[in-house]
């Protein structure tokens, strides 16, 4: 016992020691949050029904131990979104770029959120999944869509931007495992 | 597998894993799949025979005539099969018997029948409402019209009681002409049994007394259903506050206790339900499984597995007390759970599934799957009878080189030690007695079977089994369902019998029931070992081939199907947790062992058919990517939801409005075809499934793309693509592949 905990204390005291992080994963419904999720989780590609429950995950991302949490986002269930975000250090957003019929709905569905009181100090990042697909929306198609420019300009690059609200959008493909890393990381700089 | 079981499913309700039985225990070790039956007791049989008398019972060991038994019609005398006692006739049966004149239990095609027993008295069921009053206004708008309507359908003369509960509970008096509406009990607070009797007013210890005193909670429909009419209509939400940031405080809990308690004090052992509408989760007093802040979230998987739950354990302890002494008393509780989020199921099932009580799933009352079930369960028969039965037990007889290892199911064991009962228990074992508070037609039981003899040889060419199941009917006598089957005994040697009598739909069934009641104590992935390993050692006996050579493997017809359905569950709701909650796997679970074959297997591999200008009727089509083509129309029945699924080019037709157009009424008639068949599933079926259409693409057709064989996705993990559907899961062809290697190793 004595030495796990030394081991732990020693990691703690180089930097290494894993912080935890309350994440919470929201969007319509198909968007792609549970399969991401599950890519995460177990680096596999699998088809899964729509979530009903809201389901968690603990993920180690990094130096950071996160706690997910995967909402359904049918109409429903986004009824119960407002329970999970207590204490909430990051959201992460999904947006299908390629559904371009819900792009208003998902626009409603993140500007009720970014008006949140409790989240206006919360991190947002915003994905743009589904990009393999040959009609997906470009990111400038899709920045507009979702009214984003209206909240600033953070940037994707890793410095801090005082006086603009961390909100950015990250195009991915959950499907060729590309573009979200990017997001996780924009957002590990704010949960250090 | 034969024609056979299916007629013989028909006639008795029953299945079996094998239709010939090996002699010794050896044998029927080394057949891999064990002996196991698979009963409805209450299956509705066409011309069963229902007469008005008592059973004959063997003197020694209370088993039933029936026609299996050996008659000695010169001495009138009969040999009971299964504890080889001679029995003679009674007197009025001696006077009139012969080969020619038997009494309806004799004749050889009443292998099930049933008697209405006396005393001629007629006790009608008890319902008790249990109503969470914390949803929101609308919600619970939705629940009270649900209410009401029932109301209006229960039968007259059954007894119905009133409680709802939030922050405390509160039981209803019906009468209402003395001073007090309701009396009020403290969510938080423990009550014992003679406390609530005491706060209830109830007095005097003989049941007449207590039964005078509880009329005011428990009144015929006829006598209080405009005074529970309007205080369903005046009932609103919760008065108690709730502060931001957290959730309303249910009492669950003691609001079952209370329910459980009036009706232990006044009705013990007379048919009744307590029906609990629950639209979240309990968090207050015993029982609760969450605190009232949100940001302490329900429990999850991972919670659960990091020992991060400290509600579960205490509150799994709490609801189990709860049922096991509805269960005693003979009653059943049902759980209609209507919430979006979890509402302890996972805790909470054992009152479902240790009474027998319904159990409905759903995110709102709103839902046709909570209204139109609960409809359902006050619907009538021919007679104008409920379809439940109340209060049930059920005994099981075997001859003597076999014994009982247990039943898995709903209800409860009545432990007890007698020569029908196997030392090695599987699932409710220790006992050929078992207990339902609920049972109706389709509530389905598996039995497994031990082979006790130790020699070679077979001491006898048949082998028996005889149930019964005495239950009180909803029209208030009590009865007696008799069925006695038997099966033929076969040597060791005789491997083709074996073969040509594995009816692999009830073994695959049995296996999925054997899981999931292991999976209550055992870690899933070892539940997942332990089928294939199953798996493996049946094809390598079974299967045909030369060792080392996977390509020389064969399987016959009567097991062909089985890897597949290993294949299905496997991957499966019931074993696989990734994005399926702790509530919701105790939901499937808790369904799955009490349906029949039929249904438990539409649940480890839903049905697919298709419609199409090709065929004028439906076809069934492989469960597989492949079927999803453009030019057709799919249903998908998983038992829980049925989906109608538009392929490409018919949604690009329905987009054009061809439908509409006079010169194509057959694809007019072509979309109708699936949504009437949909509809007669949903009239058959309980709980009613949700039904759902959708289109090539929309995001509902992952309830179809989740459950299809990903074929054609190449050998292990590589990403393939075949429209929009990405997958890496493996697929039945690696699977089998996989299989057969180790199969024909040596
Ligand atoms: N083409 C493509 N399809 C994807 C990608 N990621 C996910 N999908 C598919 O899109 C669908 C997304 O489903 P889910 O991950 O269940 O969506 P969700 O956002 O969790 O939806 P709900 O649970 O209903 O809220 C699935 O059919 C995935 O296979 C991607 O990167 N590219
Ligand atoms: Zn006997």
């Amino acid at each position: 016992m004595f030495l796990v905990n030394w081991f732990y204390g020693a990691l703690g005291y180089l930097g290494l020691y894993q912080k935890n992080a309350k994440l919470v994963f929201l969007g319509l419904d198909n968007a792609g949050k549970s399969t991401l999720l599950q890519m995460l989780k177990d680096d596999r590609m699998a088809q899964l029904e729509p979530t009903v429950h809201p389901q968690s995950e603990e993920l180690v991302m990094g130096s950071i131990r996160f706690r997910t949490f995967d909402l359904g986002g049918h109409e429903i269930a986004r009824k119960i979104w407002k329970d999970y975000l207590g204490s909430v250090d990051g959201i992460v957003f999904m947006v299908d770029s390629s559904d371009r019929e819900r792009f208003e709905l998902s626009r409603n569905e993140l500007n009720e959120l970014l008006s949140m009181e409790e989240l206006q100090n919360v991190p947002f990042i915003i994905l743009g999944n589904k990009i393999d697909l040959t009609d997906a929306a470009s990111e400038e198609e899709l920045r507009n869509a979702l009214g984003l420019d209206t909240y600033g300009y953070y940037g994707k690059d890793l410095k801090s931007q005082p006086g603009v609200r961390p909100i950015e959008l990250f195009m991915c493909s959950v499907a060729r495992r590309t573009g979200y890393a990017e997001g996780f990381r924009w957002l590990s700089q704010f949960l250090k | 597998m034969s024609e056979d079981v299916y007629t013989l499913e028909a006639k008795d309700g029953i299945r079996c894993t094998w239709q010939n039985w090996p002699s010794n225990k050896v044998t029927a070790t080394r057949n891999v799949i064990p002996i196991c039956l698979v009963y409805t007791p209450l299956k509705e049989i066409e011309n069963i025979a229902l007469v008005e008398y008592e059973p004959i019972a063997c003197s020694r060991c209370k088993s039933v005539l029936n026609p299996h038994v050996a008659i000695d019609f010169v001495s009138k005398a009969w040999g009971c099969p299964f504890c080889m006692t001679r029995n003679s006739f009674p007197s009025h049966y001696k006077a009139h018997i012969s080969e020619t004149t038997l009494p309806a239990e004799l004749m050889a095609q009443y292998t099930t029948m049933e008697y209405i027993l006396p005393p001629v008295v007629a006790l009608p069921p008890v319902f008790v409402f249990v109503v969470d009053t914390c949803c929101d206004t609308e919600e619970l708008s939705y629940l009270k019209s649900s209410l009401q309507q029932s109301l209006s359908i229960l039968p007259a003369e059954a007894l119905i009681g009133f409680i709802t509960f939030g922050k405390n509970v509160y039981a209803y008096n019906l009468g209402w002409t003395e001073n007090t509406r309701c009396y009020a009990f403290r969510g938080d607070k423990k009550y014992e049994l003679p406390q609530i009797k005491d706060l209830l007013g109830l007095i005097g210890n003989d049941p007449r007394s207590v039964q005078t005193g509880a009329r005011r909670f428990l009144m015929p429909a006829s006598e209080c259903e405009l005074a529970l009419n309007n205080i369903i209509e005046d009932l609103s939400k919760d008065a108690w506050p709730v502060p931001q940031g957290s959730r309303p405080l249910r009492c669950v809990g003691n609001a079952l206790n209370i329910a459980v308690s009036l009706m232990e004090l006044a009705y013990t052992r007379h048919g009744g339900r307590i029906m609990l509408f629950a639209g979240g989760a309990a968090s207050f007093g015993p029982g609760m499984i969450v605190g009232d802040k949100l940001v302490d979230s329900i429990r999850t998987q991972s919670d659960i597995k990091n020992d991060n739950a400290k509600y579960l354990k205490p509150a799994i302890q709490f609801y189990q007390g709860i049922s096991e002494r509805a269960a005693n008393n003979g009653h059943a509780i049902d759980i209609f759970c209507c919430a979006i989020d979890q509402i302890g199921l996972l805790e909470m099932r054992s009152l479902s599934e240790k009474t027998g009580g319904y159990l409905v799933l759903t995110d709102t009352f709103k839902s046709d799957v909570f209204r139109l079930s609960l409809q359902k369960i006050f619907s009538r028969d021919d007679t104008g009878a409920l379809r439940m039965g109340f209060n049930s037990t059920i005994q099981a007889f075997t001859s003597p080189d076999i014994k009982i290892n247990g039943a898995i199911g709903p209800g409860i064991g009545v432990k007890k030690k007698n020569p029908f009962v196997s030392e090695v228990e599987i699932g409710m074992g220790g006992t050929n007695h078992w207990q339902i508070g609920s049972i109706d037609n389709q509530t389905t039981l598996s039995f497994h079977l031990d082979i006790v003899n130790q020699e070679p040889q077979a001491k006898r060419t048949h082998a028996f089994v005889q149930f019964q199941t005495k239950y009180q009917h909803s029209g208030g006598r009590s009865r007696l369902r008799v069925t006695t089957v038997k099966y033929p005994v076969v040597e060791t040697a005789n491997i083709a019998k074996f073969i040509s009598g594995f009816d692999q739909e009830t073994a695959a069934v049995i296996m999925a029931r054997w899981a999931v009641s292991k999976s209550e104590t055992e870690e899933t992935i070892d539940v997942i070992r332990w089928i294939d390993r199953t798996l493996i050692r049946l094809v390598k006996k079974f299967g045909e081939y030369q060792q080392e050579m996977p390509h020389t493997f064969r399987l016959c017809r009567e097991f062909g199907l089985y890897p597949q359905f290993m294949f299905h569950m496997r991957r499966s709701q019931f074993l696989q947790t990734f994005n399926v909650s702790p509530d919701e796997s105790a939901y499937y679970r808790t369904m799955l062992v009490r349906e029949n074959v039929t249904n438990s297997l539409l649940m480890i591999q839903p049905a697919l058919l298709q419609y199409s200008f090709e065929s004028p009727h439906p076809t069934p089509v492989l469960l597989d990517i492949a079927s999803l083509k453009n030019n057709v129309i799919l249903l998908l029945d998983t038992f829980f939801t049925v989906l109608i699924w538009h392929g490409d080019l018919i949604v690009k037709w329905k987009k054009l409005g061809y439908q509409e157009q006079e010169e194509y009424e057959n694809f007019r008639e072509l979309l109708k075809l699936p949504v009437a068949d949909a509809q007669s599933i949903l009239v058959e079926r309980f709980p009613v499934p949700r039904l759902i259409e959708t289109d090539c693409g929309k995001g509902a057709e992952r309830l179809l793309k989740a459950k299809v064989n990903p074929s054609g996705m190449g050998a292990g993990n590589a990403t393939v693509e075949s429209g929009n559907y990405f997958t890496e899961d493996v697929s039945m062809k690696t699977f089998m592949d996989r299989l057969i290697e180790y199969a024909v190793k040596a």
